[in-house]
């Protein structure tokens, strides 16, 4: 076990040589496609339509999410998209211009999972959406520009239905991003459970060939038959050809009431880890594990499958005295999980009183109204500021399959800025403005959330 | 035994004549302060009333001869108030859904405004169907000085067709002004609501199209002519039930069982039809069956044949309606915010919006708040700033509508003009509601529905003295 655990990280370490560095942690030595999960095609509105409107932060310490920083720069950003990042930028006539000296201008934060923030809770997601909601100001007082909501689909089968949600506050259509971007199983599976994925999995694989070879065999022979999708396929469909991102949940054990009061043993949920690894290697692309508590203990098999993993930095779970190698998690869980290339989003903890929305109700910040706070967890657990920035932003945005639309400050990207008060990361940080979809739509001086709160 | 019973005769018959007589007799209100609404204010003035109707009005009007004279000085007449949205006198039916409540846990601030479940189209399910006379809510409501009423339809997307009451009648056709006054259409965010609203209006523009085709065929002519009276008939023809059997004279109609109002029957489908019934008598009677007659109501909505009244409970579902329901539709309608709902939207945020659909709106007549603070807003003045016609809800609590004028006083002194706050109870709902040739505005011709006033409505010192309505006191409960 521990030789084949050494070996693999030798290999990971070698292979990573020679990889060129993209600052998105290392690539495993298998030969698997990269992992990022295929964001959509740059969308169709984005043509070379001439934009409408101009708006331009100005002379900020402007973070681009990617980990790089730029000081005193210009975001300039036309109509609903990021025109440009950088220094004397000329802007277009009739720009609007909002100074943003001695202030830092980042992307803005991509929640993995959340609730309220007038998102619907089924789907259509747009049907349902309420942009008026007040509770979209708080989420975008807590510098959250988009979540994703419903479920990432938890059963034993992939399945799930979902949305990113953006706080386009007043605009309806600005309010989904896209629907159903994720697809979800949960692990540990039974062996009969394993054994039926594995030939869904194949029939899938098998309807994918056989769909590319349609084309042909239609010019050959016109009274060919379109391949059928096999029963109960269409979301691996959609993750083999990279549609929706694969997440896995993990089920440690049944229900534990000790973990409800914050604490006390729990099984390890290493072999689920493994399981789910394995799931990934039969799609052949990496999964998002979803809050597991022993990641850490096993990063580079994780790093080595171009899996991601969501935590809670704050979730911090004593060993089981009667299996105290295999169990627990702490503060650096992050850090372990980041320093062998595994890129990591952060929440808050939730299914605790906080739950997963903004609202008033959570004790102890538990809750979505800090993420910056939940990062900065993880940077005292030693991971660095940069990467800290990037697990609230573009890292979490690779985990919902939409890098290519936010979670940057990039030329193309959706114009979803933060103008903070402060360092990103610390805690006495407060947005001050904040625009969704090139739109201002939070500005602390004008809401009745922290306005009263001046510095 | 033959003379006094002639003799009782000729009295009784003296006695009727000089009842209808008395009724007959004009009544002049003179030296009373005049608020027309249509005009400016007469200040001191004489209306006269004959027959229900309003005979004479102004500054130099003489009583005429004969007339009972009352005399109004110091008093204020304005004309009775129109209730655009009650329901007065309807029984709370099982098949309404309950008011939206918020649900037990952490949903501490989140307030939903309607839930979209039981979308159904019943737009010609009338209203009045369900209405039960004899209540004492009709003279509460006449107490206050509300002398129409508007009976409107509860339920999602196409409710059924709502009427207007006069609530002095004590029997339902004495009651009953129009039972077939407006469609009610009420939005509520949701997917089942808005995938509703925009299939049915799609098949009710193919309706529409349809009956623009010339008609060659003498068949097809009746058709139509038969349907039009089943889509909005002036008598009450229909039941409860959901109108599917239509109300065509044929007594025959097998009970066919087919809902979906497909045309063109499959020749794989028409053969069971046959043998359940002739085929002789099926054949013209199919085309009948599939009128579906909320469709063709709607197709008459479209035409402009009819108006709506369209229900919305806060800003976020008028930004849901323009997505589902095609900007390109068009059709007399009046816009109701049944409430200022902070939490998804109220009216004001969306006022762009509303002044694009460029129909007039009724509110309730309160000021609001920013949600989570108590920063006051005015939407209704935020409204008419921006030049939408609006009028005021007034709703069906007595209690509540005797606070009406001093709401309005409320919004009066947060900057409404007085005009547009009088206006908002009289002429403006009448308009909505297509009952402004007779009722709204205090001019001759019109009906004889007033309120005297013991001073200025919009003052403290205003307070109701008597209630007309069609010339006739209202016996005003103590």
């Amino acid at each position: 076990m521990r030789i084949h655990l050494l070996l693999t990280v030798a290999i990971a370490c070698a292979s990573a040589l020679e990889l060129p560095s993209q600052g998105r942690g290392r690539r495993g030595a298998r030969q698997r496609p990269p992992t990022p999960p295929p964001a959509p095609a740059p969308a169709e509105t984005e043509t070379d339509k001439e934009p409408e409107q101009h708006v331009a932060i100005i002379g900020g310490d402007v973070y681009l999410g990617t980990g790089q920083r730029l000081s005193g720069a210009t975001v300039l950003i036309g109509d609903d998209k990021i025109l440009e990042v950088g220094h004397n930028l000329t802007l277009p006539e009739g720009t609007t211009k909002i100074d943003a000296k001695g202030k830092v201008v980042s992307p803005g934060f991509v929640c993995v999972s959340g609730s309220g923030m007038g998102a619907a809770r089924s789907a259509p997601f747009k049907d349902g959406a309420n942009p008026y909601d007040p509770s979209i100001k708080q989420g975008l007082a807590a510098g959250i520009t988009s979540f994703m909501t419903g479920s990432a689909g938890s059963s034993k089968t992939v399945s799930g239905s979902n949305a990113i949600a953006k706080l386009a506050y007043g605009d309806l259509d600005g309010m989904v991003l896209r629907e159903n971007t994720v697809a979800g199983i949960s692990v540990p599976l039974s062996l009969a459970e394993f054994a039926k994925l594995e030939e869904t999995i194949e029939k899938a694989r098998k309807y994918l060939a056989e769909l590319e070879e349609f084309p042909k065999k239609k010019a050959a022979d016109a009274k060919a038959k379109e391949p059928r999708m096999p029963p109960g396929a269409d979301k691996i469909v959609d993750v083999l050809r990279g549609k929706v991102a694969l997440w896995v949940s993990l089920r440690s054990g049944g229900f534990n009431p000790f973990r409800m009061r914050g604490g006390g043993p729990t099984k390890s949920d290493v072999d689920a880890i493994r399981q789910a690894l394995a799931i990934s290697e039969l799609f052949g692309k990496g999964v998002v594990l979803q809050k597991p508590v022993c990641a850490w203990l096993i990063p580079d098999e994780i790093a080595a499958t171009g899996s991601m993993v969501v935590l809670s930095p704050r979730d911090r779970t004593p060993p089981d005295p009667k299996d105290p190698d295999r169990t627990g998690s702490n503060l650096a869980s992050a850090a372990i999980l980041a320093a062998a290339g595994v890129p990591i989003a952060v929440t808050c903890p939730t299914g605790r009183f906080g739950g997963g929305g903004v609202g008033t109700g959570g004790i102890l910040g538990q809750d979505l109204n800090t993420p910056h706070v939940d990062a900065a967890y993880a940077v005292r657990g030693g991971l660095d500021n940069r990467k800290a920035l990037r697990s609230l932003t573009l890292d979490a945005a690779r985990m919902l399959g939409a890098d290519a639309r936010i979670g940057s400050l990039e030329p193309g990207k959706d114009a979803d800025v933060l103008i903070l008060d402060g360092d990103p990361l610390h805690y006495a940080t407060f947005v001050e403005t904040a625009l969704v979809n090139g739109k201002v739509v939070y500005q602390k001086a004008e809401e009745p959330l922290y306005s009263h709160i001046k510095r | 035994m033959n003379k006094p019973r002639l003799l009782t005769l000729t009295l009784t018959l003296a006695i009727a004549s000089t009842l209808t007589a008395q009724n007959h007799r004009p009544i002049a209100f003179t030296n009373a302060r005049i608020v027309t609404i249509s005009g400016d204010t007469i200040e001191r003035g004489t209306l006269v009333v004959r027959h229900g109707k309003i005979e004479a009005i102004g500054a130099d009007v003489a009583a005429p001869a004969g007339a009972r004279i009352i005399d109004a000085t110091g008093k204020t007449i304005m004309p009775g108030l129109v209730s655009a949205s009650s329901r007065a006198g309807l029984v709370t039916q099982s098949n309404t859904p309950r008011p939206p409540r918020a649900r037990g846990g952490r949903r501490f601030f989140t307030r939903t405004t309607r839930s979209s479940r039981g979308a159904e189209n019943k737009a010609a399910t009338k209203v009045i169907d369900g209405l039960y006379p004899r209540q004492k809510v009709f003279g509460q409501l006449l107490d206050v000085g509300i002398t129409s009423l508007a009976l409107t339809p509860q339920g999602n997307a196409f409710p059924g067709t709502g009427a207007i009451l006069a609530p002095d009648g004590k029997t339902l056709t004495e009651l009953t002004a129009n039972d077939a006054a407006f469609v009610q259409i009420t939005m509520a965010r949701g997917s089942a609501t808005k995938k509703l609203l925009k299939d049915n209006f799609a098949k009710a523009k193919k309706i529409v199209e349809e009956r623009k085709k010339p008609k060659e065929q003498p068949k097809a002519a009746p058709k139509p002519d038969k349907a039009a009276p089943a889509a909005a008939p002036p008598a009450a023809e229909e039941v409860k039930e959901p109108p599917k059997p239509t109300p065509t004279p044929t007594p025959t109609p097998k009970p066919t069982p087919t809902p979906t109002p497909k045309p063109t029957p499959t020749p794989a489908k028409e053969p069971p039809k046959p043998a359940a019934g002739k085929p002789a008598a099926a054949q013209p009677k199919a085309p009948a069956a599939k009128k579906d007659p909320n469709l063709e109501l709607l197709a008459d909505l479209l035409e402009g044949k009819q108006r709506a009244i369209l229900a919305i409970g806060s800003g976020t579902d008028l930004l849901h309606w323009n997505d589902a329901v095609d900007a390109e539709i068009e059709f007399p309608r009046t816009i109701v915010v049944a409430g200022h709902d902070p939490f998804s939207g109220t009216v004001d945020q969306v006022v762009d919006e509303l002044g694009k659909l460029d129909c007039t709106v009724l509110l309730p007549a309160t000021m609001t708040t920013k949600p989570r603070s108590r920063n006051l807003i005015h939407p209704a003045k935020i409204l008419h700033d921006a030049g939408i016609e609006i009028g005021f809800l007034i709703g069906d609590n007595p209690a509540a509508a005797r606070l009406l004028f001093f709401r309005l006083m409320e919004l009066v002194r947060y900057g409404l003009p007085t005009k547009v706050a009088l206006e908002g109870i009289t002429l403006v709902p009448a308009k909505a509601l297509g009952i402004d040739k007779k009722v709204g505005t205090l001019d001759v011709g019109k009906d004889a529905n007033l309120i005297v006033f013991s001073g200025e409505p919009l003052s403290p010192q205003g307070e109701i003295d008597s209630v007309w309505i069609r010339g006739r006191a209202v016996d005003r409960q103590p």
